[in-house]
């Protein structure tokens, strides 16, 4: 048992947010919409439940460093699909980082999701962990290991982690280049009246995958956008508030607020779903910050996913590409965003490109940062509905605009020996774009 | 020959001022037991840590909290009637619980209770379109059934408010309603078979399709609505309708909660037969309004009114008109018409979140249930609004008008010990109010253990003690859910034993 001061203090994070809890009036509508729950029967892994341990510790009747705290606050995917469908509003996502800041000072989390952590907010690991990353992929070692290792004991992880990194490899698009039509722009772009935007190039994103990061500058480009490139950003801090380490979310959050603010852009264009949410909850991040929380919450206000811009002035027409893409909603463009068409508004900017919606897509594919290695068997279970899900659709690759998930569910994939792409969905766009020719300066690329 | 206990006999849990009891009071399980459940349905689905068991201390109805000695979580009938018979024979209450949305407190744990959710038991087992039936597992949420059955051009009539989270199971149980039960009625009406664990884990069929519930003994409708008192149902078999042709849905807005009364019985008298009629006042527009599921109710409303037919698509428009007459010489300020299908499903969110979106302007609240006969809405209502200004309570009205089902939603803050006393006493007002205008204390939501106390204001020992002998031959030792529905009586001159089973504890 913890001693009564240090169990205060343990407890204060929450405390100070008891005014976020008291909404919840424990209808139980949330319940259907968990996944975790959904699949355990466990009322302690739902949303109600989980609110319930927090509401406890607050009253002071439960310990945050209990068992109970730190698995079923630890099991929780961090999708937010319960947040839509309260009717009291209750900002769950923002109660669960304080819950995982709580149960994480209690008792530190596990050696994984600390070194990972650890690399990602720091810039100079940052570079040679992702280079190292990177060598895995291009010498397909990557893709050999997740082929040939077994997926039992220690292997497993292992084996994840490679399928993840090997997914994160470029799919050539099916359709044969002879077939592309060319341009087919309707023309009505107005290429002089459109903002400054700046691009988040992110911790993940810039490591595994700077060609989306390229594909968004070049889209936004050729959609009339000017593209500022901003200095001294940093990682966004999502995953570090995720796993309750708000302090290293707060310094990331005010070192790419300044930059931002910098930049004198008129708005921040995050192709990361994850990434998004998390900026554009930047105010209550920092609302204890004097200093900070306005500034925050005016950096906040310019944040959008690169989808929302683009379909937000009609995206240009680019050429075609006949394949077939399945669509996967990312949880954190979804329910925390509340972004659902303007994605599929992009993929649709593309002639015969097919657009189905993956069955269930609106839940999660349990990536959730490194689900799948801390909560294996949870994680696998979640993510196999994803994949079988996915692999129903019969397309050529699926599209979800989130890194952690385009791995996920990309691993989820290749370890099925499954043949589809994974894709944001810029760089089909970018694609349809490079074929129509928009690219070409004086006939060159 | 019963009396009523004397007040302070009876145990401390039927009080909103008791209910809460700290986890330090739940005794353990012998471990001899939780390695038998744990047997029977696995490991990871035997929840004993007094820690998680915190999370299954209330329903829906937080004013009452009482953690579980344990949690189990099977899969199968049989798995049910083993975990059943297991803890019966270690004399151990059973209390059934599916997703834990009721607001009568009827799956609130007793001190030595185990509770038996039925979570885990999702699948809906068969649809058959031809004879229009379905069978489900307890644990199937009333809205996917639905979901399930619309391809078919079939669905699920009984549309509890809380239909996208709660169970079927728990609607057999409380035998729910839902705002289309004026037309189309209560679960009983659609519950055609069951299959039901008793006592000591005994499985038994009852009714079914190719059996007709009318020409036996109607052992189904006796056991639809026993609130878990007789035995839980592990399979249910369910009548579907089609899906109807037409539906139009108008919104009358008015000044007064009075006003919109008197309009519902004008409709009524009219010889229309609405499909729902739902009435929803200022502060529950109020609150609604803030929440994510907003409809565009003008906020200084005084009430809305939501009026649906459905049917054959002519004569739809017929019907609406006349409706709307009604609500115009009724005072209405303006009847709106759901113009699309996106419109009218904005409607009914607001209406059927309404108790989620409390709140948004109190942190607790208890949603009475009672029934009034129709004509007597605009005199209950304005006792209520009487009783409200009274104990300085707020209290939102939202409910079924057509059918003269009343849910004043009283509004206050647990940790005021003050206001909670309030709130007891203005609900116990509000049910006299109630059965004294002729109605009765409860709609749809069941007696649990919130109602308990009211059940002598309408029922003489005669009747109670009827329910109570209807529950010992369902439960002769009174494990399933002991302490709900009946009032605690004693018989007089009876053996402890039968005094015990009388009680209900």
């Amino acid at each position: 048992m913890t001693s009564a001061p240090v169990y205060e203090a343990l407890g204060q994070a929450l405390d100070a947010q008891k005014e976020r809890l008291r909404p919840c009036v424990h209808c139980g509508f949330c319940l259907p919409a968990c996944p975790t729950y959904n699949r355990l029967g466990n009322e302690a892994d739902s949303p109600r439940g989980r609110l319930h341990l927090m509401q406890a510790v607050v009253e002071g009747r439960l310990e945050p460093s209990s068992e109970a705290f730190r698995t079923h606050i630890d099991r929780c995917l961090g999708c937010r699909a319960c947040e839509p469908v309260c009717p009291s509003g209750v900002e769950y996502g923002t109660l669960l980082e304080l819950a995982r800041e709580t149960a994480t000072k209690a008792a530190p989390q596990g050696l994984p999701t600390r070194f990972l952590l650890k690399v990602l907010g720091t810039r100079a690991l940052r570079s040679p962990f992702f280079f190292i990353g990177r060598l895995l992929r291009g010498t397909r070692l990557a893709a050999l290991g997740a082929a040939v290792l077994p997926s039992y004991g220690p292997f497993r992880a292992v084996r994840l982690v490679l399928a993840m990194l090997a997914s994160t490899t470029r799919w050539q698009p099916m359709a044969s280049e002879e077939a592309t039509s060319r341009n087919t722009d309707s023309g009505n772009h107005d290429v002089s009246r459109r903002s400054r935007v700046a691009v988040l190039l992110g911790c993940v994103q810039e490591g595994l995958f700077t060609r989306i990061n390229s594909a968004t500058v070049r889209v936004l480009e050729a959609n009339g956008y000017e593209v500022v490139l901003v200095e001294g950003q940093d990682c966004c801090g999502a995953l570090h508030a995720h796993g309750g380490d708000l302090e290293c979310a707060r310094m990331l959050a005010r070192s790419n607020i300044k930059a931002f603010e910098a930049s004198g852009a008129d708005l921040i264009a995050v192709n990361a779903a994850g990434c998004g949410a998390a900026m554009k909850d930047y105010g209550t991040l920092l609302e204890g910050d004097p200093d900070f929380v306005q500034r925050a919450e005016e950096v906040a206000l310019t944040v959008r996913d690169v989808s929302e811009i683009l379909a937000s002035s009609g995206p240009r027409i680019g050429a075609s590409i006949p394949c077939k893409i399945a669509y996967d909603h990312p949880c954190h463009l979804l329910h925390a965003q509340g972004v659902e068409h303007a994605p599929i508004t992009v993929l649709e900017a593309v002639p015969d490109a097919e657009v189905h919606i993956v069955a269930g897509a609106e839940e999660c594919c349990g990536g959730a940062g490194i689900y799948g290695i801390t909560h294996p068997e949870l994680g696998g279970l979640i993510g196999g509905d994803k994949v079988s899900a996915v692999r129903a659709c019969l397309a050529d690759a699926v599209a979800t605009p989130n890194p952690g998930c385009m791995m996920q569910i990309g691993a989820g994939l290749r370890l099925e020996a499954s043949n589809e792409g994974v894709i944001h969905p810029v760089e089909l766009l970018d694609e349809s774009y490079r074929r129509a020719g928009f690219y070409r300066v004086g006939g060159a690329e | 020959m019963y009396r009523l206990l004397e007040k302070g006999d009876e145990e401390p849990v039927a009080s909103l001022l008791t209910g809460k009891v700290s986890s330090g009071m739940t005794r353990r399980l012998p471990s001899t037991v939780v390695s038998d459940l744990a047997e029977i349905v696995g490991h990871e689905h035997v929840i004993t840590d007094p820690d998680c068991l915190l999370v299954y201390e209330s329903d829906g109805l937080t004013a009452y909290r009482r953690p579980p000695r344990a949690v189990v979580l099977p899969s199968s009938t049989e798995e049910i009637s083993a975990v059943v018979g297991l803890l019966h024979s270690n004399g151990i209450e059973v209390i059934p619980r599916g997703a834990g949305t009721g607001l009568s407190g009827g799956a609130l744990a007793t001190p030595e209770g185990v509770i038996v959710g039925t979570a885990r038991m999702n699948r809906i087992l068969k649809i058959d379109v031809e004879n229009r039936i379905a069978i489900a597992q307890p644990g199937v949420i009333n809205a996917r059934l639905t979901e399930a059955t619309n391809p078919y051009g079939l669905y699920y009539a009984p549309d509890p408010s809380s239909q996208s989270a709660c169970t079927l199971g728990g609607n057999v149980a409380e035998n729910s309603g839902g705002p289309h039960c004026l037309k189309y009625g209560v679960t009983a009406r659609y519950v055609t078979g069951l299959t039901v664990v008793l006592a000591g884990g005994r499985i038994v069929e009852l009714g079914g399709v190719g059996r007709d519930p009318y020409t036996t003994l109607d052992l189904v409708g006796l056991f639809v609505g026993s609130e878990g008192c007789f035995g839980i149902a592990t399979e249910i078999e369910l009548r579907l309708l089609p899906i109807t042709e037409g539906v139009r849905t108008l919104l009358g807005i008015f000044e007064s909660v009075e006003s919109a009364g008197r309009a519902v019985t004008k409709i009524i008298a009219s010889g229309l037969m609405p499909a729902a009629v739902e009435i929803v006042d200022g502060p529950t527009i109020e609150a609604v309004e803030a929440s994510v599921f907003a409809a565009g109710y003008p906020l200084e409303a005084g009430a809305a009114l939501v009026i649906e037919f459905d049917g054959t698509d002519a004569g739809l428009d017929l019907d609406a008109d006349r409706a709307e007459q009604c609500c115009l010489e009724e005072g209405a300020i303006e009847v709106q018409r759901a113009t699309d299908p996106e419109h009218r499903t904005k409607l009914w969110r607001a209406r059927k979140k309404a108790f989620g979106a409390m709140g948004r302007i109190a942190p607790d609240l208890l949603v009475q249930d009672a029934t009034v006969p129709r004509t007597k809405l605009p005199e209950v209502l304005a006792g209520i609004d009487d009783i409200g200004n009274r104990y300085g309570l707020k209290i939102a009205n939202v409910f079924h008008a057509g059918d003269g089902n009343l849910h004043p939603n009283i509004l206050f803050d647990r940790q005021n010990q003050n206001e909670l006393e309030l709130v007891e006493r203005a609900s116990k007002e509000i049910m006299q109010l109630c059965v004294d205008a002729g109605g009765t204390i409860t709609g749809e939501h069941g007696v649990g253990v919130d109602k308990r106390q009211y059940m002598t204001l309408v029922h003489g020992p005669a009747e109670l003690e009827a329910m109570a002998a209807a529950k010992r031959v369902f439960d002769p030792d009174s494990l399933f859910n002991p302490g709900k529905v009946l009032p605690a009586v004693e018989v007089k001159g009876a053996t402890d034993t039968a005094k015990i089973l009388a009680i209900g504890e």
